[in-house]
């Protein structure tokens, strides 16, 4: 038992470790590259809690991003609040917002429930560019901070409390395992005491949060934000990539997923430059995830043995082949 | 009286499922539930669970009214419940299934994996604690069922074919089972099609046919009830 939590704890406390050192070995660049890393793994984790726990694929979870972004610019442009006190607005906002928009979505489940919600955050980007407060389709000018140890902390902060709050609320809690019972059989948790419309509810919010938070700091640290850059579709997409192919529902899966993503596509950016041939090459990779190994890198780590002939075969099953 | 069912109706479309159907249930009794196919005994347990709302009459449970309380509510007062198709949680340990029925009581982890095995112990289930739902037999998983049921600590249990699709030595364990269960605190409502387990286990019988009552009575009587004949046993059974 000992050595069973021993070896659970101590690869992320090295990994934490090496974490808060790196960045004295590391130049401007690669920090900035690294916390663009760390923010993606905390995003791929909250998406994580609502779609890879509780089974609702959420594909507008880009919006609560972006909403926490607008929420900490408008905070600090127009009312002068200080930072900290804006990233918390922005999660709160965040999550009262995934409350209401779950309120009425949470019924629904499957395909009905990633349309519901992919309408929900176009909606919120078409009012960011309407609205005069946010600067429409012109964005916004932040006060700018040029501090990259700072923002790299910060985000390792938020990560860190992502993921410590996922191993503590869902691995280790009733809440997780009522989570999974609704992604399972959601009729029978119900039927088993579940309250399965406040806990489905409580699970959005929480998947809420931390993006808004995040969206916050991005905000404050790239200074300039618009409708694109905080509310594109991309935001969603590659949330819901990188938790695939890590494997959705586990709690290294996203990271997995998030640190292959995002350094590959950081490194073809090194060598070919501004473009989009990368999102070709990501692109076949997921087709391979989805087709090869459903449940993600993960999912292929904990089988140990990976044989490419089994998952032919697995391949061909799925297709009746 | 733990449980009054008073006048209620149900129907789907133009289907009438249940029929301004009445049922009073004693305590610490077995009452069977018999009838054919779509008769409505599944429709009565969703409508006692809360999973249906009624479209008229009541459900009264220990005195109190639950008609129309939500699913988890009703639970939490004391209706268990187990489906004819077993529900498990297929990507979660047998032991994960339980824990989630315990909750109801537990408010900790600890305590929770306590009872539960308490409870996959009293099902024999203990030896599978740890493997996946997806890779148990379907006995296996129709004793989950059960033992989810009662990890929600009922003092009503309905059953929904909990022995449908098993082996004649299966459905005898399984007899045995439900025997040890009952007692003064845990009342049960047994549907089954398999007669010989009604006729063994149950103090009374109700019979379902188009979603009204036909007849209630001890087994013995409900088996040489000509209406009962007609519309569900056939003449085999007669004594």
């Amino acid at each position: 038992m000992a050595e069973k939590l021993n070896r659970r704890l101590g690869l992320p406390i090295a990994l934490l470790i090496v974490c808060l050192i790196l960045p004295f070995f590391l130049s401007p660049l690669w920090i900035r590259i690294t916390t663009e890393v760390l923010m993606w793994a905390a995003l791929a984790q909250s998406w994580n809690i609502i779609g890879g726990y509780t089974g609702y694929l959420s594909f507008g979870h880009g919006a609560f991003f972006g909403l926490g972004a607008y929420v900490t610019g408008i905070l600090m442009v127009h009312l002068g609040w200080p930072f900290g006190i804006g990233l918390l607005a922005s999660g709160i906002l965040a999550a009262l917002l995934a409350l209401v928009i779950g309120y009425p979505t949470l019924r629904l489940r499957g395909a009905y429930f990633a349309i519901a919600t992919w309408a929900f955050g176009e909606m919120i980007r078409q009012i960011a560019i309407i609205l005069e407060i946010t600067g429409g389709a012109f964005g916004m000018q932040l006060p700018s901070y040029l501090n990259l140890p700072f923002f790299y902390y910060l985000m390792l902060g938020i990560t860190a409390l992502t993921y410590l709050t996922t191993h503590i609320l869902l691995e280790r809690a009733r809440f997780g395992l009522k989570l999974l019972a609704i992604r399972e059989q959601e009729e029978a948790a119900e039927m088993v005491g579940v309250d399965t419309v406040s806990i489905k509810m409580e699970a959005f919010a929480l998947s809420a949060f931390f993006p808004g938070v995040i969206g916050g700091i991005n905000a404050y640290w790239v200074t300039y934000i618009h409708p694109d850059s905080v509310l594109g579709a991309q935001l969603t997409d590659f949330m819901v990539v990188m938790a695939f192919l890590g494997g959705i529902g586990s709690l290294w899966g996203p990271f997995l997923g998030a640190v292959l993503v995002q350094l590959v596509q950081r490194v073809l950016w090194l060598v070919w430059g501004e473009g989009t041939f990368y999102l070709v090459i990501i692109g076949g990779a997921i087709c391979a995830v989805v087709l090869f190994i459903p449940n993600g890198l993960i999912g292929l780590m904990e089988a140990r043995i990976f044989s490419p002939r089994e998952a032919l075969g697995q391949w061909r099953k799925a297709i009746k082949w | 009286m733990i449980l009054e069912a008073i006048d209620l109706t149900k129907s789907f479309g133009g289907v009438m499922a249940i029929n301004h159907l009445s049922l009073q249930v004693e305590k610490g009794m077995i009452l069977g539930l018999i009838g054919p196919n779509g008769s409505g005994k599944t429709t009565f347990f969703n409508l006692v669970t809360g999973l249906y709302r009624p479209d008229g009459g009541k459900v009264i449970f220990h005195g109190k009214e639950i008609t129309g309380l939500r699913p988890h509510r009703i639970c939490g007062l004391g209706i268990g419940r187990t489906f004819q198709v077993p529900a498990p949680f297929g990507k979660m340990t047998v032991l994960e299934n339980v824990m989630v029925g315990t909750f109801v009581h537990a408010s900790t982890m600890k305590a929770a994996r306590k009872l539960a095995l308490e409870i996959l112990e009293k099902v024999r289930l203990d030896d599978k604690a740890d493997q996946l739902v997806l890779n148990v037999t379907l006995e296996d998983r129709k004793r989950l069922e059960l033992a989810r049921a009662l990890a929600t600590k009922p003092s009503l249990l309905l059953l929904d074919e909990v022995m449908s699709g098993l082996t004649p030595a299966e459905v005898k364990a399984s007899i045995e089972l439900i025997r040890e269960l009952r007692t003064e605190e845990l009342t049960l409502i047994v549907v089954e099609h398999i007669m010989d387990v009604i006729l063994s286990l149950c103090d009374r019988i109700a019979v379902l046919d188009y979603g009204q009552k036909i007849a209630e009575d001890i087994p013995d009587r409900i088996v040489n009830n000509p209406e009962v004949i007609k519309a569900y046993l056939g003449e085999r059974y007669r004594a």
